[in-house]
């Protein structure tokens, strides 16, 4: 039976709203986005089709609330439902409440989402298929003495996950049973703030692993296949800042078992459409992490190595139109990385920078990718993730990648919200990064104070901001005008 | 808001091509690789102090070092506290900071109460000023 989708409505915002847009617009569908009062001034609000409010600023008022979304996507005559990732995108209930309502859910069913999605279920389902896991704690019982009496039992280090989380909220490492309550509780109180559930977990934490994901996609009659893997091991506070594909650090071997891992759990929870199985590697061995029910923020490093387009292949799998050809055969051709652009200050240890977008230049280049959510005039808030662009490049070999990379960023430049651009750069440049033997505890090891402060401009600020008054043209400074499209050619010259 | 403008200037005897822009009272400029961001009152001013570090500068007034929702108060007035003793926990997008006494000494007054929606710089805990021995 073939779904019929014209008209799609998009769960999110930012980047991936845009990203969503695009690929809908490519396939010849409107788009709906559902979006917060806080982000009338987006781009996403300004390409899709429709637009439709559904509450107030705080999540879980309008991005985590169910009833609102489905009630707007109905409203607007929606027969899909795009989730992106974050907010809802693994929140089985949505994708019943999908279904339910007679809306396409574009992603895995409801019942897959459960079974792989619910953090602890899937640990029951790898455990017995007999796939290797790492040692830990996901009981029923929550109550804080139980939790204390489990980490003394699995040994020091152990982390603490939200059940349903991802994306590092919610994830505390305890390294002394002193601060153990402490950190319990507060992984409580963000897990519940994030996803609304208080329930986490506890795992073994892996000292010098690398963190390995692969992309599998199961085909509308649930053939599920993998699109080789991705490396992540550069984080901070358990939050990706730099992915790449492939990995670095895989034999063919070890990747050929990985591979068939990933794609065993996927087929035992009747996977379909997009989703990422992750795993730990340290010393040779790997342990199956987690597996991320939906796209990833990183899905473009593994679209320009392999050569597909993920979203456009999940709306046509929702569709029930996409089916693996035994001729598409599909190997991964070069390197690419993405570095994600958060708005932070580098030089104050990443604290969150909000305000009004001004101007915005990024380089474009030959296999050079910007997903960028928010433009000049726009304003980033405290309410939402502070990531604001990805930029990915593609290159034949690693080492080119990162020279391009860091090339791209150099010239890459955002005004009006600081960003960690300069912290990126140095990341790129970093020996261990660029020998690709970095694990998870890079940042924590080389950059655990940020980076020291920027160098003072060699002409005094206050010099040169009398030089810029005189440059402006006549006029302009009282008036408000758009961002030239490029203004280092058009833009007055003085001096 | 103004359009950026370029403009050059003379660095020891090399002309340099700058980018810069006003937003929302902050003077933003580029030069070379680098992205600078001054307060436009301290540019009027004269003083080439870094709009970031006019932030308090006394370590017994703790202020908000971002905007955010205070979640968890640990301390209450009259309270004698150690130096890095955790006073409260502030969110904002949507990750937790836990703020720190930077001195050994005894809670004077709380500003807030969990729930509330902070500005940047809120003052929210006066501690007694450090006594020097």
């Amino acid at each position: 039976m073939m779904k019929s989708i014209h008209r799609v409505a998009i769960a999110n915002r930012g980047e991936v709203a845009v990203r969503i847009i695009h690929a809908c617009e490519e396939l010849g569908l409107e788009t709906v986005l559902l979006h917060s009062d806080a982000d009338m001034n987006s781009r996403a609000y300004r390409l899709a089709t429709k637009s439709i409010c559904i509450g107030p600023a705080p999540t879980a008022e309008s991005y985590l609330n169910i009833t609102a979304n489905i009630d707007a996507a109905i409203a607007a005559g929606a027969d899909a439902v795009h989730p992106g990732f974050g907010f809802l995108s693994e929140n089985a209930d949505f994708a019943h409440a999908c279904e339910k309502a007679g809306l396409v859910f574009i992603g895995p069913s409801s019942d897959s989402i459960r079974l792989l999605g619910d953090k602890i279920s899937f640990k029951n389902l790898a455990k017995n298929a007999g796939l290797p896991l790492l040692p830990g704690y996901e009981g029923d019982d929550q109550t804080i003495p139980t939790l204390l009496a489990e980490v003394e039992k699995i040994g020091l280090p152990v982390i603490v996950k939200a059940a349903a989380g991802g994306g590092g909220r919610g994830m505390k490492l305890i390294r002394n049973l002193s601060e153990a309550k402490e950190l319990i509780e507060s992984a409580q109180r963000e897990s519940k703030s994030a996803f609304g559930s208080e329930k986490i977990f506890l795992e073994k934490y892996l000292e010098r692993a690398k963190h390995i994901e692969f992309q599998i996609f199961g085909d509308c009659t649930g053939n599920v296949k993998h699109y080789f893997d991705r490396e992540c091991s550069v984080q901070r506070r358990h939050q990706k800042i730099i992915e790449e594909a492939t990995s670095p650090s895989l034999t063919d071997d070890l990747r050929r078992q990985m591979a068939e891992v990933a794609c065993t759990i996927a087929t035992i929870g009747n996977y379909r459409n997009a989703g990422t199985v992750e795993f730990l590697l340290q010393d040779g061995k790997f342990y199956l992490l987690e597996v991320n029910t939906r796209l990833q923020v990183e899905h473009p490093v593994t679209e320009e190595v392999m050569g597909v387009d993920l979203v456009k292949l999940q709306i046509l799998t929702a569709a029930e139109k996409f089916v693996f050809s035994s001729k598409d055969v599909r190997f991964p051709k070069g390197h690419s990385i993405e570095c994600r652009v958060y708005a932070e200050d580098p030089y104050k240890n990443g604290m969150p920078s909000t305000g009004k977008i001004g101007t915005q230049i990024w380089p474009s280049g030959p296999r050079r990718r910007f997903e960028y959510g928010f433009e000049s005039g726009d304003t980033i808030t405290a309410h939402y993730d502070p990531m604001i662009a990805k930029v990915i490049v593609w290159d034949e070999t690693r080492a080119r990648a990162i020279q391009k990379m860091i090339h791209t960023l150099n010239q890459s430049i955002v005004f009006g919200v600081h960003t960690n651009i300069p912290y990126l750069i140095e990341i790129l440049n970093h020996a261990e990064f660029q020998n690709g033997s970095m694990t998870t505890r890079f940042i924590e090891t080389y950059f655990a104070d940020g980076i020291s402060a920027a160098a003072e401009p060699t002409l005094a600020p206050a010099a040169l901001y009398k030089k810029f008054l005189v440059s402006v043209p006549s006029g302009t400074l009282s008036k408000s005008s758009m961002e030239s499209p490029s203004p280092w050619n058009s833009a007055w010259r003085g001096i | 808001m103004n359009a950026p403008v370029n403009f050059m200037v003379e660095i020891n005897g090399i002309e340099k091509s700058v980018l810069a822009q006003i937003v929302d009272q902050k003077f933003w400029f580029r030069i070379g690789n680098q992205t600078f961001c001054y307060d436009l009152t301290e540019l009027n001013l004269g003083s080439s102090a870094r709009n970031n570090k006019s932030l308090s500068k006394s370590p017994h007034l703790v202020a908000a070092p971002m905007p955010g929702k205070i979640t968890k108060i640990f301390v209450a007035a009259g309270d004698l506290i150690e130096k890095t003793q955790a006073l409260l926990v502030m969110e904002a997008m949507k990750m937790e900071y836990t703020l720190k006494a930077e001195i050994k000494t005894s809670v004077d007054k709380i500003n807030v109460k969990v729930g509330d929606q902070v500005a940047l710089g809120h003052l929210l805990i006066e501690l007694m000023p450090e006594v020097k021995s």
